[in-house]
């Protein structure tokens, strides 16, 4: 990297100075602040599947277990674009099992957003409604969500409702807890604020409360998705025939490991990416609330 | 005695001269207040047998320790506290809720952090209606950000602001409903010392433009002395009023050197043995 003592033409001489620079890009120093994060990334995934590639090619782990790089890679974009040779045994491709999971975790999630939100806010508003709903909740959300998938199974059988409902239990719970403490912590000098200022109890709730709540309502739903994965997932290794929990058991069963390496690597690219969305929709609807970046 | 109401009657409180009769603004009789504790299901009493009059135009500071109940003396003149015993009447009329008439400045700036500058000060019409015109509003919203050099952050949010100018945000929002009453709960104390002493020659110059009546919360001596044109004690809680002091300092006190006049530390002394007990007592952590 350049020396910071020394000065060049293009070296900043004020803050609005090394803005200009940094957004008109010409200087190295510029480029390298900007896109220097991403390129260290970018190196360093690229190091570690060379890695694991040659020490699959090694041969010093059985090839059952623990597949090339290469051999993995392939397998997914066979599996994502259609082109993977028909199998015998797992019927289907990868984008097939990939849509059917994403399609009952929307699902499932949009159900918890519809039901947790509004009952989250009216147990942070409403002291009635609090008392009688917080022990189920709190109940519910200690209780390992998981627990319940015989019993659903027993109930719906091995269909996508069982599924969806198992999805929705496990988010609902982190949506309406973090609603409800949203509403709790609104900060009561922004309350006593407004009501001087002659606000009614329900501009309030709609000009307080709500726009204060509304980055812990996100937070909940980013939790919400996250749990909602982990139950799809278990879902459908408990049963059924569809989605990417089905094919990491078939896999295992066939001994492919090729194609379980790879739904394993598409479910860390689902959940990273469900993070940096919700991510930039906090900071987009509360970039007052913008914390250290990760 | 006087018919005006809302938001024209400032003029008229402009054109009020000095050498006047002193009309009353504020008037509270025998005024106890306190608060619920939910958490402990107990009432507690703030303020005990309050009788204190402040008048038109008037610059008033409470002055004493932290928990004195001085907050909820004006929280009660605001109107989103209501008297337990006695009476607080605002303008000949009995504090019954908030209303356009009052505004407050909070210590903590209790600005909504999703809303530009200008939208924060332009919530108050949001609340109530005023009568007045959309243009009206917004050449309001305009003046009052004038007045407080806060031209060029209309559009910026409250967290990109220093502590001062979040303050200015504060006091625009609260002037720029123009009420007849002005409320301020300490709010330069989370200010830096030397912005505080800006920011207190800069309320001078606000008020003394609009001719409010103001009463301001303090803890620090100097700030009472260098503002009011009295000065409250109150003592610890329950807050009762320990004595009432005029400061008879010229003004505008931030062009001339006030402190250095004799009578400067003179009032300074005699305010202090009044809350000397108190401060110690408080420094120990006694109740």
């Amino acid at each position: 990297m350049a020396d910071f003592e020394t000065t060049t033409p293009n070296s900043p001489k004020s803050f609005e100075d090394a803005d200009r620079i940094r957004k008109a890009g010409f200087s190295v120093n510029g480029v390298w602040e900007q896109y220097g994060s991403h390129a260290v990334t970018v190196l360093n995934l690229v190091c570690f599947f060379i890695l694991w590639e040659l020490f699959a090619r090694s041969g010093y782990i059985n090839k059952v277990f623990f597949p090339t790089a290469s051999g993995m890679f392939t397998t997914l974009w066979e599996g994502l674009t259609r082109s993977a040779p028909p199998d015998a045994i797992i019927s289907g491709q990868i984008i097939d099992h990939l849509l059917y999971t994403l399609r009952t975790l929307s699902v499932g999630v949009t159900l918890a957003i519809v039901i947790g939100v509004p009952a989250g806010l009216l147990m942070g508003g409403n002291r009635y409604v609090e008392k009688i709903l917080s022990p189920y909740v709190w109940g519910m959300a200690s209780l390992p969500r998981i627990a319940l998938v015989p019993l659903f199974i027993l109930f719906m059988g091995f269909t996508v409702k069982m599924q969806i409902t198992i999805v929705t239990l496990s988010a609902l719970f982190p949506i309406i807890i973090n609603a409800w403490a949203g509403v709790k912590t609104t900060e009561k000098s922004l309350i006593a604020a407004a009501r001087v200022f002659g606000a009614s109890r329900i501009n309030i709730y709609a000009y307080v409360v709500l726009p204060y709540t509304l980055p812990f309502i996100i937070a909940g739903i980013q939790q919400g998705i996250g749990r909602g994965m982990v139950a799809v997932i278990i879902a459908e290794i408990f049963g059924g025939s569809n989605g990417l929990g089905f094919l990491i058991t078939r896999s295992a069963d066939t001994f492919n490991s090729e194609l379980m390496y790879a739904v394993l690597l598409l479910l860390v690219i689902i959940s990273l990416s469900f993070i940096k969305i919700t991510k930039l929709i906090e900071v987009y609807v509360a970039p007052w609330r913008q914390q250290a970046v990760m | 005695m006087n018919f005006t109401t809302g938001a024209n009657s400032v003029p008229d409180t402009n054109k009020v001269p000095a050498s006047l009769e002193p009309q009353p603004m504020i008037v509270a009789k025998n005024l106890t207040v306190g608060y619920k504790l939910h958490r402990e299901r107990k009432l507690l009493t703030a303020l005990r047998d309050i009788t204190l009059t402040v008048n038109r135009g008037e610059f008033v500071c409470l002055l004493g320790p932290s928990g004195c109940g001085k907050t909820t003396f004006i929280n009660a003149i605001s109107g989103i506290v209501l008297p337990w015993e006695g009476t607080i009447e605002v303008d000949g009329k009995p504090v019954a809720g908030p209303g356009p008439d009052r505004a407050m400045v909070f210590q903590d700036y209790a600005l909504m952090p999703w809303r530009t500058v200008e939208s924060n000060v332009r919530m108050p019409f949001e609340f109530q209606n005023l009568g007045l015109s959309k243009q009206q509003i917004d050449e309001r919203v305009e003046w009052y950000l004038d007045l407080v050099d806060l031209k060029g952050f209309e559009k910026s949010y409250p967290y990109e602001l220093s502590g001062g100018m979040r303050q200015r945000v504060g006091i625009a929002r609260a002037l720029v409903t123009e009420p007849k009453i002005l409320l301020a709960d300490e709010p330069f104390a989370a200010i830096d010392a030397m912005t505080r002493e800006a920011m207190q020659s800069e309320l001078e110059r606000f008020v003394a433009k609009t001719a409010q009546t103001v009463v301001f919360i303090t803890h620090s001596i100097d700030e009472a002395i260098t503002l009011g044109d009295r000065i409250v004690v109150i003592s610890r809680r329950p807050g009762r009023i320990k004595d009432i002091l005029d400061v008879k300092l010229p003004r505008p006190r931030f062009d001339k050197d006030v402190k250095s006049l004799p009578e400067y530390a003179e009032l300074r002394e005699r305010i202090w043995n009044l809350v000397k007990d108190e401060a110690l007592s408080g420094a120990h952590g006694e109740e």
